[in-house]
């Protein structure tokens, strides 16, 4: 029996290898995001462990959540290093420091944070950073930075450099250039390195440091010395162990990688699904050429499971071989993510790639199960063949599909409560329920598609048939005569273009929301914020830039804000506030459901409307809350506000905000320019203050609402290239299919090309047919792409308009319809080709 | 023999299968021709090379030597785009089996060739012709639908319609009952008696051969010998005294 399998899959190699590739992209994606994300983690692991060996414990401000903790007096390093078994206790400084290049442009920040440390001669040896050129920063004008901002932008020792920080934009002279272990720089993040003094200046932290390190004589008892030390800390500060310190690095490290982590496995999981319809088609058909072959063992005596066995054993071959080359391949791609990853600028420290067991295990199982499952139905069908067969062509009489119509129809119900569930009750994971309601909608509109697959290429083949005559009509037939075939080929585009649209409708809705809640709240003349993406929580505009806008006599009202983290009381849910300077009423059109926004003042707040009503809170209530210190902040409420543009549940004013929050950084700038004053004049006004400071970036309503809407274009365009894999694997599915299709019509090309269609007719006959199937793929795809995208639009529904960009969307029909012609390429040329004699020398 | 009157013709053709010590001489410096508006047979045992010969000089196969002609057009020195043109204005063919498109329903089938060729068929003719072959009530069936009989009678309705200046058919009542069969040959005989259509047909069947007006007989590539206007025992005497 293996011996048949062994041999069947021998005897259709070439068939089977297009299937393959779909399996190896989904195991490679798998093996190769593992292989990554395990190599980057274990570097990383070995880089902070290495460090922290040689600290034996941290001090630092008690943090419940959040990134950076709060301050701590630097009295507090003296008085620790004078502790009896202390030897060394290096005080440490950490803030926000945006370098600038020689261009006048900001350097990185877009995504990875720029980070800003101190460093002493304390810090040498138990520092993260090491030294590559010149010296570390000692005096007042003297910066180290890292390596990779260094070399990227030509800047050497010796170089003069401009740097944002929260006390404004400074020049320094380049002491040094450091590495973040032996890597240029911390996945991505900028480093600024100033000695403490003017760390502490730059980062408005006089009097304070970030934390301590402490590195105790040697002989003594750690406990001891800790338990010493703990008696003589202020209730603001703790200490951390150097093993928890690790970890939390660790932790930080392990969340931006599982991150990407996440994302690619997604992606391997739509290349693997889609694979799924490409391997159910090949065994399909495959079976179906072998019809003959399956009868004569039927009819000298195997058993209908004997039978199935055989496909099922050529399937299990088929994975386990596919998985091999995959899981090959996933170290490439391992490979050549890491390099991608340094050319763009994120450093990860050396290390061999880590191929864990798991990886294989778990790449092996993807592998194989995707395609025994695939081919279940497949192998269940071979043995359904009747032993008569080998003696004469029994035409298989069309099932009838009634039972398809009550299955897809059930499985499609099924997916659609799911997405439902997931997207209006309040779960856990819903996105997990959301992503499987998804899964199962494909394969419930995949069985129901063969329903439609026949009246859709007689429709849409009517056009070619018209124009093109009879290789028209005959790649209409064609399309049309196996609706099941047909329609499982077009399935696996269905679910790329159907991806892709959701994402378009998302894109689209998200754009129009934004514009729309933006136009109306912000009618103020300029808005002054930093360029480009940055984390809210760690980057912003220098306050001096405010206090100089003020001065300006054009200017009427000049409000900003700030970015903060919290949590409400009794919740483990970070969420996010914003702290107002000035009044906000002057510069937007808060939509207010109780109270005022003016009466925002110290110690009060406003609410978030859909907050209230879930705390069940009112205007004059207190509301409790949690910094990130731990300390419960007790807030008047003096408003309700029901605002998308506002964008979080809850808005204090500066003075709270600044007693806090330990950023020091202004997130937006509202300017109203005074009534009379030519606004040209205005702007040209404040584009020479914000000129002065190279991440602040002046617009307009419009123009901001232009921003935004190019930065959700941007994330998401991202994401439709990733898509494009899925779309991609699909399209070797109509390859496939073509491909077998035409070796079964060997006989039906010979015939015409003996009556007079010439070798491009052929071809041409071909490539309408693979035309027809993927514009059906991409025409399900957008009906079923518009269904789920609307739905997540309408559950998300804060802040989103449903819109439908027609456009884009007739763009990837196009787009299917182009892809067929390329995956016809191939096939129509070995249509064209074959052998009249050979095609038409039946017996 | 007056060659300028052939509608196809072979001149000194061989046809070497394999190379080394497998080579099969199929045709072996044959030179034949066939008559304008006549209807020939060709006949010979398995391996006599009847159904190369069919092959070669229709245009689905080239010689290793010698020189086939369709009319006065020289085979080989053709691409395979003049080919296919060729095949499509002036060649007609029956096959034993597969002579349809099982997309495409008779009438459909019918005008096939005049359809790839972009033209629009005759309506006069393509009566005439489905008239003659007696398939007018199932013009809109499938293939699937239709019995042998009427399926190469589909086929030969198809080889006809574009008017060719020849019709090739192999072994076209092969897979036929012995009436269908009858029909079939009668519908070709008429053919050629009523509008002057040239015929040349490959068989193994006296009976089918009997159909013609000319029997030619190959033996081992080579020609052996023909027949005018024979019956059915004449010819099986002759194919007794080949084997002898």
């Amino acid at each position: 029996m293996i011996k048949l399998a062994v041999r069947g899959v021998l005897a259709h190699k070439v068939r089977l290898a297009m299937t393959t590739v779909a399996i190896v992209l989904g195991v490679a994606f798998v093996a190769g995001t593992y292989v990554f994300t395990d190599s980057v983690k274990q570097s990383f692991d070995t880089l902070f462990t290495d460090v922290s060996s040689g600290v034996d414990f941290y001090v630092r401000g008690v943090s419940e959540f959040g990134s950076q903790p709060p301050r701590i007096p630097d009295t507090l390093a003296s008085r620790v290093a004078a502790v009896p078994g202390v030897a060394v206790a290096a005080p440490s400084v950490e803030g926000i420091a945006q370098l600038i290049d020689k261009n006048g442009d900001p350097i990185g920040g877009s995504g990875p944070p720029t980070l800003g440390f101190s460093w002493s001669e304390a810090d040498e040896g138990i520092s993260l950073t090491r030294l590559r050129d010149g010296a570390w920063p000692v005096g007042p004008d003297m910066i180290a930075i890292d390596a990779v901002s260094a070399d990227a932008n030509d800047l050497h020792v010796g170089d003069s450099i401009e740097v944002i920080v929260p006390v404004g934009v400074e020049r320094f002279t380049i002491s040094g250039i450091a590495t973040f272990g032996d890597a240029g720089n911390l996945m991505g993040a900028t480093l600024a390195i100033f000695d403490l003094p003017t760390a502490q200046r730059v980062f408005q932290s006089e009097g304070e440091v970030s934390s301590i390190s402490v590195v105790l004589s040697s002989g003594v008892s750690p406990t001891a010395v800790q338990a010493l030390v703990s008696g003589m800390l202020p209730d603001t500060a703790e200490i951390l162990s150097a093993q928890d310190q690790t970890n939390e690095w660790i932790a930080q490290v392990d969340e931006g990688v599982g991150f990407i982590n996440t994302i690619l496995l997604v992606l391997a999981g739509v290349a693997v699904f889609v694979g799924a319809f490409l391997i159910q088609n090949t065994f399909r058909i495959i079976v179906a050429q072998r019809t003959r072959e399956l009868a004569l063992l039927r009819a000298v005596g195997a058993t209908a499971r004997q039978v199935t066995a055989i496909v099922v054993i050529e399937a299990i071959v088929v994975g386990l071989v596919a998985s091999a080359i995959g899981v090959a391949a996933g170290i490439l791609i391992a490979m050549a993510l890491k390099a991608a990853f340094s050319a763009f600028g994120f450093g990860i420290p050396t290390s061999s790639l880590i191929v864990a067991s798991r990886t294989i295990v778990v790449g092996f199982i993807v592998g194989v199960g995707v395609t025994l499952v695939a081919a279940l139905v497949p192998a269940r069908k071979a043995a359904m063949v009747p032993p008569v067969a080998a003696l004469r062509d029994v035409e298989n009489p069309p099932r009838s599909l009634g039972r398809r119509i009550a299955s897809g129809a059930a499985v499609t119900g099924a997916g659609l409560v799911m997405l439902a569930v997931g997207l209006l009750a309040n779960l856990g994971n819903a996105v997990a329920l959301v992503g499987f309601g998804a899964l199962v909608t494909f394969v419930g509109v995949s069985l129901l598609a063969p329903l439609v697959a026949r009246e859709f290429a007689r429709f849409a083949g009517a056009p070619i048939a018209r124009w093109r005559g009879v290789t028209g009509r005959l790649a209409q037939e064609n399309a049309m005569r196996r609706p099941r075939r047909t329609a499982s080929t077009a399935s696996a585009l269905m679910i790329g273009v159907a991806l892709v649209t959701v994402i378009a409708v998302f894109s689209a809705s998200t754009k129009s929301g934004v514009s729309a809640a933006l136009r109306r709240t912000f009618a103020n003349d300029f808005q002054v914020s930093i360029s480009g993406f940055g984390d809210p929580t760690a980057s912003g505009l220098p306050p001096a830039l405010t206090e100089q806008l003020r001065q300006l006599p054009e200017l009427e009202t000049v409000v900003r804000d700030r970015f903060g983290i919290f949590r409400f009381a009794g919740s483990d849910a970070d969420s996010f506030l914003l702290g107002v300077d000035g009044d906000y009423s002057q510069v937007a059109n808060i939509n207010t459901v109780a109270g005022e926004v003016q009466q925002l003042g110290p110690g009060t707040a406003l609410i978030a409307n859909a907050d209230a009503e879930r705390l069940g809170v009112g205007v004059g209530d207190v509301v409790t809350v949690q910094v990130p210190s731990g300390s419960s902040l007790y807030l008047r409420l003096v408003g309700i506000y029901d605002e998308p543009a506002i964008g979080v549940p809850l808005l204090i004013d500066l003075h709270t905000y600044e007693y806090y929050q330990t950023l020091r950084l202004d997130r937006f700038i509202y300017i109203d320019v005074k009534p009379g004053v030519d606004l040209a004049a205005a702007r040209a006004a404040i584009t020479a203050v914000t000129d002065r400071y190279p991440n602040a970036k002046v617009t307009d309503t419009n123009e901001l609402i232009a921003d935004y809407e190019k930065q959700i274009s941007t994330v998401l365009n991202l994401v439709v290239v990733l898509l494009g894999f899925a779309v991609i694997i699909a399209l070797l599915g109509i390859v496939n299919t073509l491909a077998l299709s035409i070796s079964e019509r060997r006989h039906e090309i010979g015939l015409l090309r003996a009556v007079g269609m010439n070798r491009r007719q052929v071809r041409q006959m071909i490539r309408w047919e693979a035309v027809l199937i993927a514009v059906f793929g991409g025409v399900l795809g957008l009906v079923v792409g518009l269904v789920l995208g609307s739905a997540v639009v309408v559950a998300i529904g804060q802040g989103l308009q449903l819109s439908f960009p027609v456009g884009q969307l007739v763009v990837y029909l196009v787009a299917a319809g182009v892809g067929g012609v390329l995956a016809a390429v191939i096939p129509a040329r070995r249509g064209a080709r074959l052998d009249i004699l050979d095609a038409i020398a039946y017996e | 023999m007056n060659t300028d009157t052939a509608a196809a013709r072979v001149e000194n053709a061989t046809k070497i299968y394999g190379s080394g010590a497998t080579t099969v001489t199929a045709l072996d410096d044959l030179t034949l021709a066939f008559e304008r508006g006549r209807f020939t047979a060709i006949m010979g045992p398995s391996g006599s090379g009847k159904s190369t010969l069919l092959h070669c000089i229709a245009g689905l196969d080239d010689l290793t030597a010698g020189a086939t002609f369709i009319g006065d057009v020289r085979l080989g020195e053709l691409k395979d785009k003049e080919l296919t043109l060729l095949r499509r204005e002036k060649v007609g063919f029956i096959f034993q089996s597969f002579n349809l498109i099982p997309t495409l329903d008779a009438a459909e089938n019918i005008t096939l060739p005049v359809d790839i060729a972009g033209r629009d068929a005759d309506g006069a003719w393509f009566d005439q012709v489905v008239s003659t072959v007696g398939l007018g009530d199932r013009l809109r069936h499938r293939p699937a639908e239709l019995s042998g009989g009427q399926q190469q009678r589909v086929a030969a309705a198809r080889a006809l319609v574009s008017r060719p200046e020849i019709i090739f058919a192999d072994e076209p009542s092969g897979n036929l009952d012995s009436k269908s069969g009858a029909e079939l040959l009668g519908f070709m005989r008429q053919a050629v008696d009523q509008f002057g259509q040239t015929i040349v047909m490959v068989t193994h069947d006296p009976n089918a051969a009997a159909y013609a007006d000319r029997v030619v007989f190959l033996a081992d590539g080579r020609y052996s010998g023909e027949l005018a206007d024979p019956s059915a025992i004449e010819i099986l005497e002759h194919l007794k005294s080949m084997g002898e």
